[in-house]
């Protein structure tokens, strides 16, 4: 009996401390999956662009230069008279994707030559690494721009630039992993068992890889929605009435000191989009630490 | 130690070589004809020939190939389709300005960074407020600081000079303002030229500013856990102390390096920026070359700029094994 009640009374003792720790950690576990899950809603919101514009970006809708806030314009109108929201939240839909597709060719591109390297070896994998590092070794957004030069601006061109430069680091990152992880004594165990090189490498080695590349890869958004963004605002992008956030301030530049909102919205759109990618990154992080 | 120099800048050399050779690659994949961009759309059918073996296009592409990079060695960079003059010519009047306006916004960028770095390893709420801010900030457009500036401390407060290089007083625009006027002992030239200079600057400088205080921020960290701080600090030194004397310089080496990677990432922002305060430097000459597609004039401002980042990163990890011996590569 008494036995039992110290018992108990140890247990109830250790109880809340014990708890207030699990809720701290789970509260932390939450914030991060929040935070690592904005991308999806982000996502979500600008496939439905078309739903949540309340005008067409290209038509007017309205008297030139409207304030923010006035004759319906929650974000004003610009200098023909188009509403400026659905302008930007059309602009960001551009942009957002255009991210995601850099990212997601940069990832196919340095995954497939990562992986060969690392488990090819040998002269291959110096020849490989050796290319990687010249690419890693040239300024990114110079040799873009070149690109964009040589093949004529247009938006289309400008992302084949972006991820010709994009590539390298995600490679870097998957041979490093696969070569410690083939280091690892599971590997050696399928490696005995007979598994043959393929299936080691698409069942064993690259799942391995996938926590270190969701966290740069996520946490590369925010850059690459700020580099496109910038080469926008220089003209690469498409031409002039296709709502595109960088290039929209660039030509709304003239108009910065009377009618501020007219450049200053699409540039907060691109300001929400690489927040939301650094966000997500920190998030993911987080998450991948507690594991 | 004289080995590794010379490796770094063989790799350095061999990087640029296969820089030539990826533009030449494009101005071959290009699908603007030097010709007919040199001699306009009416061109005759005996000029264009005469063109064609002019500028040797109808030679082998591996003879054109030697003979593009041969012509390199000698600073003919072609002409630009755009000015009809050499690139070299236009480079070497655009390019001061921009170098100009690089160095002090590198100075602002790694004396914030430093700041930055530092200030956010303290606990408490105002880190907290700051690394909210550092987000933010490492998620903010140049040209919206630019614009930012422009309407605060241009139109606002009236407090600093929208465009240019110099004020109206200067009569050359291009080149070193600041430097020039400081050689000359004009002191009134050299405060027009800080005070043009400062807006530009620290719209470029704050995106890389930011993560050159987030690498700072985390090596520091790694630096204060380890064994030699604790000891000075339990000797008695004071936190300022440890921090000057043990902390800061043994944490210093991968800003440096982040720096170094910066300069290639800032070259986006000082074009857009450089469009903004029409600042007469090489951003500028690539936004006028790019709608007109002036393939040379691209090719050049790349050339130049990839030399000197791979040339400034040889040098940045040269200083680093020099300073910290046990940096190998």
């Amino acid at each position: 009996m008494a036995v039992t009640e110290v018992y108990l009374r140890g247990q109830q003792a250790k109880l809340p401390g014990q708890l207030r720790i699990r809720s701290q950690m789970f509260k932390k576990v939450r914030g991060n999956t929040i935070m690592a899950a904005l991308p999806l809603i982000v996502t979500a919101l600008v496939l439905l662009a078309p739903l949540l514009a309340p005008h067409s970006p290209y038509t007017v809708a309205g008297p030139a230069f409207t304030p923010p806030g006035h004759g319906g314009f929650l974000l004003g109108s610009d200098s023909v008279g188009r509403d400026e929201l659905s302008r930007v939240l059309y602009g960001m839909r551009a942009s957002w994707l255009s991210a995601l597709a850099v990212i997601a060719s940069g990832l196919v591109v340095g995954v497939t030559i990562g992986t060969v390297a690392a488990v090819a070896g040998g002269w291959v994998d110096s020849l490989l690494m050796r290319f990687t590092d010249l690419f890693l070794s040239l300024p990114g957004p110079v040799l873009a721009i070149a690109v964009v030069a040589a093949l004529g601006p247009s938006l289309l061109h400008t992302l084949i630039g972006v991820a010709i430069v994009w590539w390298p680091f995600y490679a870097r990152i998957v041979r490093g992993e696969i070569r410690s992880l083939s280091a690892r004594p599971h590997l050696e165990a399928a490696k005995m068992s007979g598994i043959g090189v393929m299936r080691r490498t698409l069942r064993h080695l690259l799942p391995g890889t996938f926590p270190a590349l969701v966290v740069t890869a996520s946490l590369d958004i925010g850059n690459l929605v700020l580099t496109l963004a910038g080469l926008s605002f220089l003209g690469l992008g498409s031409p002039a009435p296709s709502p595109e956030l960088g290039a929209m301030s660039a030509r709304n530049l003239t108009f910065l000191l009377q009618d501020y909102w007219t450049a200053v919205m699409p540039g907060i759109g691109i300001l929400i989009l690489a927040l939301v990618g650094n966000i997500s990154g920190d998030g993911l992080r987080g998450l991948m630490k507690d594991r | 130690m004289f080995k590794f120099v010379l490796k770094r800048i063989a790799s350095a050399v061999g990087v640029v070589l296969a820089l030539t050779v990826v533009l030449f690659i494009l101005q071959k994949a290009s699908n603007t004809n030097p010709v007919h961009a040199i001699l306009g759309p009416n061109a005759s059918a005996a000029a264009v020939k005469a063109e064609t073996i002019k500028l040797g296009l109808n030679r082998p592409l591996l003879a054109q190939l030697f003979s593009y990079i041969g012509n390199l060695l000698q600073f003919n960079l072609g002409t630009s389709y755009r000015t009809r003059r050499p690139v070299s010519t236009d480079l070497a009047q655009y390019l001061p300005a921009t170098v100009e306006l690089a160095l002090v916004a590198l100075l602002i960028a790694v004396g914030l960074g430093l700041i930055l770095g530092y200030i956010s390893i303290k606990n408490g709420i105002p880190a907290k407020i700051f690394r909210g801010v550092l987000l933010v900030g490492a998620s903010t457009p140049s040209y919206l600081i630019s614009f930012a500036g422009l309407v605060l401390l241009y139109s606002h407060f009236h407090v600093l000079p929208a465009t240019g290089e110099a004020g109206a007083t200067q009569p050359f625009q291009g080149g070193f303002v600041i430097f020039d006027n400081l050689v000359n002992g004009n002191i009134s030239g050299v405060w027009d030229g800080i005070v043009h200079v400062t807006l530009p600057a620290l719209s470029i400088a704050l995106v890389p500013a930011i993560s050159i205080g987030r690498v700072f921020r985390s090596s520091l960290e790694a630096t204060l856990r380890s064994d030699f701080v604790r000891t000075a600090r339990s000797k008695g030194l004071s936190d300022q102390a440890v921090f000057l004397r043990h902390a800061i310089r043994n944490s210093i080496g991968p800003g440096l390096t982040m720096t170094g990677l910066q300069l290639g990432l800032m070259f986006a922002g000082v074009a857009v920026v450089e469009d903004i305060f029409a600042w007469p430097g090489i951003g500028y000459y690539t936004t006028e070359s790019i709608p007109v597609s002036d393939f040379p004039a691209i090719a050049g401002v790349t050339l130049v700029l990839g030399v000197g980042y791979v040339f400034i990163n040889a040098l940045v990890d040269i200083a680093q094994s020099l300073a910290d011996p046990r940096v190998k590569l």
